[in-house]
């Protein structure tokens, strides 16, 4: 089914608060979903895939190199180099084992928009460059489910993906989100049914 | 020697604009959404068109109605139905209605048409495509429409009493856009002029549905009628407006929207400002004025409401209305910063209600000084969302008082403070305002009370050292992050943040939807509960075939006979 991109934005929101996050990460996470699928890239599936990892971890900042115990949260340290793009300037930052890759692509986005330069984010296999409004990424097959990603300063955008305007996520991902997104819905009671909205009268008039 | 320079006269302050009650006493003025509309189709000369009306004597069927500007064309894809009393319901939640809408991009094909009768009359339950800008459904004023029908049918007018009591035929319910169900988001639009003022899709969508209400009835009547029929009065058609039903979906909007909120309430700030350093008018603008105001103050007289809270504003509103009529009766509205002078007056005289009233009214002779603001009403500031992370932590102190520093002293432990909360049913996905103390809500809550959370970030903050970059309290304390992202568009949009407590005991969320659909051009609040209220659109518009750029405006204020 073809979604809108306010749909997967509002789902994917909903979805990561009801995972657990907070809600401000849980805007991140509406966002970047988003972003990818506007980049055409299956965002929902980054996400869903990331929601369902046992425990990703929150990563200590060291200087260049940000770890943590286990596999790091994407949209954590997605939203964290984003936070600390100006960083960037004193070299590259390594991110040691990041669960999902693919989420940090728009947070460093908004960092290249920020420091108003391309950043470039390598893992083993692929290289993606970003200028803050476009990505230059081929296709991916098979994205990593798990990786070491370099980020730094500079690269060339040879030629963006086109921008789509619609999302057609994989149905069993588009139910993992809208399952994630459920638990954030109170169950009806009589007194939410009958005082919740506040009307109720009839319209017979 | 040249003319002094105006004084500039600054704009009123957050702290006094952004309070409950003031947003809850809200008027429209020139840069509501519904008036931008139809005076840009009036100046752009937009054609109207039926190319479909199919519709039975027992009023089911489907009509087109089409609009089209200088670069492009949409449409109204109107469903009717005969919908059984039991089932009218005016709840957001309902699910069936006497009439459902969408407003179409372009002009439908047959097959388009095929496609969204198997979705539109479902609403909720159904699928729309990027095709389509708006989806929405109204129900009739049971008593009205009868009478409409009844009337025309024996062939004479409907009582004009009758029709004043109630102002509308139909009212919506609901109009959802921006890719709810499927539909286009407000992005893909957002670049075309016609598009750029918000809501102007949802605005379009409910004046074409007016006039399908206005010719559905007609048909009603002479499908009941045969040749003994009349024809709608054009005088009567014309002062029926379309009803709307609004919930509490609206109030969470205002809170979700901070930089949009921002932009509507700071272009009529600014129109205010410019318009009070006006130094001298001419009698033309106090012409203007003065007869704006008593038709302003007859369309006050017609408002009507049972509700306890709105009779009493009422009963103030129309007290202040004598005052002011009495008082721009002998002022001088001519010299000396007249309208400054009149604005100051209204403060130290007047009620909340009547001073936001003046603050509209005084508008009105400067469509130069204002009319050009409202493209500004538009969020197109996407970065506001990123959090600079190496904004310091004092400097993020600095923006939470600014915005919430009247906040910080409430006891938020107190149960008057936070009696509330928001959050969304499982059953309907609506949100609700609900009992904390009573309900087991809390841990569903939603972040719609930003200076309760305000306050807990700024206390957070205490003992972090002025210059740490916030990235690094925002990594150990990422349930802080949506208000440290508030206090940051706070710097840049200081009318984005409500100044009032959202979750107190006393919370009327009336004021919220007050505020947005004053915006839109609504007149005639009529509140159904503290949550829930009845509005009245386009009442007095001129249909397509009489709108000009001489009626394209001020129809929003009654004719005074």
């Amino acid at each position: 089914m073809s979604f809108s991109l306010n749909e997967v934005e509002a789902t994917a929101k909903k979805a990561a608060r009801g995972a657990g996050y907070s809600w401000g990460l849980a805007e991140e996470a509406g966002k970047a979903t988003r972003w990818l699928c506007a980049q055409g890239l299956d965002g929902c599936a980054a996400l869903a895939a990331l929601l369902q990892e046992p425990r990703p971890e929150t990563p200590t900042c060291d200087g260049v190199v940000w770890s943590g115990p286990g596999a790091l949260c994407s949209l954590i340290t997605g939203a964290t180099l984003s936070d600390c793009a100006a960083d960037l300037a004193n070299g590259p930052i390594r991110l040691v084992e990041v669960a999902q890759p693919q989420l940090l692509l728009p947070f460093a986005a908004g960092a290249a928009r920020h420091l108003g330069t391309v950043l470039t984010l390598s893992c083993d296999t692929l290289t993606a460059c970003t200028d803050g409004a476009g990505l230059d990424l081929a296709t991916i097959p098979a994205p990593p489910g798990t990786s070491d990603v370099t980020v730094s300063i500079g690269g060339a955008m040879a030629e963006a993906r086109a921008i789509q305007s619609r999302a057609t996520p994989d149905p069993a991902d588009w139910e993992t989100l809208t399952g994630f997104a459920a638990r954030t819905y109170a169950p009806a009671t009589d007194a939410s049914r009958r005082l919740g909205a506040g009307a109720g009268l009839s319209d017979n008039d | 020697m040249p003319a002094p320079r105006p004084r500039p006269v600054p704009l009123r302050p957050p702290a006094q604009v952004m309070r409950l009650s003031r947003l809850g006493s809200l008027h429209q003025c020139r840069l509501s959404f519904m008036r931008v509309l139809t005076r840009r189709l009036a100046v752009e000369s937009w054609t109207f068109s039926r190319p479909v009306f199919e519709i039975d004597a027992h009023g089911v069927g489907h009509a087109v109605y089409s609009a089209t500007g200088p670069d492009r064309s949409y449409s109204l894809v109107a469903f009717a139905h005969d919908l059984p009393p039991e089932m009218r319901s005016d709840r957001v939640i309902a699910t069936a209605w006497d009439a459902t809408f969408t407003l179409f991009d372009g002009v439908p094909d047959a097959a388009d048409i095929d496609r969204l009768s198997k979705n539109i009359p479902l609403q909720e339950a159904g699928r729309v495509s990027a095709r389509e800008i708006s989806v929405s459904r109204a129900n009739r004023s049971v008593r009205l429409w009868e009478h409409f029908v009844e009337a025309l049918a024996a062939g004479h007018q409907p009582d004009p009493a009758k029709t004043a009591a109630v102002g509308y035929l139909m009212r919506t319910t609901a109009v959802y856009g921006s890719g709810k169900l499927g539909a286009a988001d407000r992005e893909t639009i957002a670049d075309r002029p016609e598009m750029q003022v918000p809501f102007q899709a949802e605005m379009l969508s409910v004046y074409l549905t007016r006039v399908f209400v206005r010719d559905l009835v007609q048909h009603m009547a002479n499908a009941r009628g045969g040749d003994r029929a009349a024809t709608l009065d054009p005088g009567i058609a014309q002062s029926l407006g379309i009803g709307n039903s609004t919930g509490l979906g609206m109030a969470p909007f205002i809170v979700n929207h901070p930089v949009l909120f921002n932009n509507w309430i700071m272009a009529r700030e600014e129109a205010i400002a410019r318009v009070r350093a006006v130094q001298t008018a001419t009698n033309d603008e106090a012409a203007t004025f003065r007869a704006l105001l008593d038709r302003s103050a007859l369309s006050v007289a017609r408002w009507h409401s049972e509700h306890p809270i709105q009779i009493e504003k009422l009963k103030a509103l129309r007290a202040d209305m004598a005052a002011l009529t009495a008082h721009a009766g002998t002022a001088d509205l001519i010299t000396n910063a007249p309208w400054n002078r009149l604005y100051d007056w209204a403060e130290a005289h007047l009620g909340t209600d009547a001073q936001e009233l003046v603050a509209s009214l005084i508008l009105e002779p400067y469509p130069d000084l204002v009319d050009g603001l409202a493209p500004c009403m538009a969020d197109s500031n996407t970065d506001a969302f990123r959090i600079d992370g190496a904004i310091p932590v004092a400097t993020t102190r600095a923006a939470l008082a600014a915005s919430f520093g009247w906040a910080f002293d409430i006891d938020w432990s107190a149960r008057e403070n936070c009696a509330r909360a928001w959050y969304v049913s499982e059953e309907k996905l609506e949100p609700r305002l609900g009992e904390r103390f009573d309900e087991p809500i809390t841990d569903y809550e939603q972040p719609l009370a930003p200076a309760r959370d305000a306050a807990a970030a700024h206390a957070a903050l205490a003992n972090w050292q002025g210059d740490t970059p916030i990235a690094t309290f925002l990594l150990a304390h990422p349930e802080h992050r949506h208000t440290i992202r508030r206090a940051q568009i706070g710097a840049i949009a200081p009318y984005g943040e409500i100044h009032d407590n959202t979750i107190s005991a006393d919370v009327l969320p009336i004021d919220m939807l007050r505020a947005k659909l004053a915006f839109f051009g609504a007149t005639h609040f009529d509140p159904r509960s503290d949550r829930w209220v009845r509005i009245c659109m386009y009442a007095g518009a001129p249909y397509p075939e009489d709108l000009s750029p001489r009626t394209a405006d001020r129809w929003i204020y009654p004719e005074v006979e």
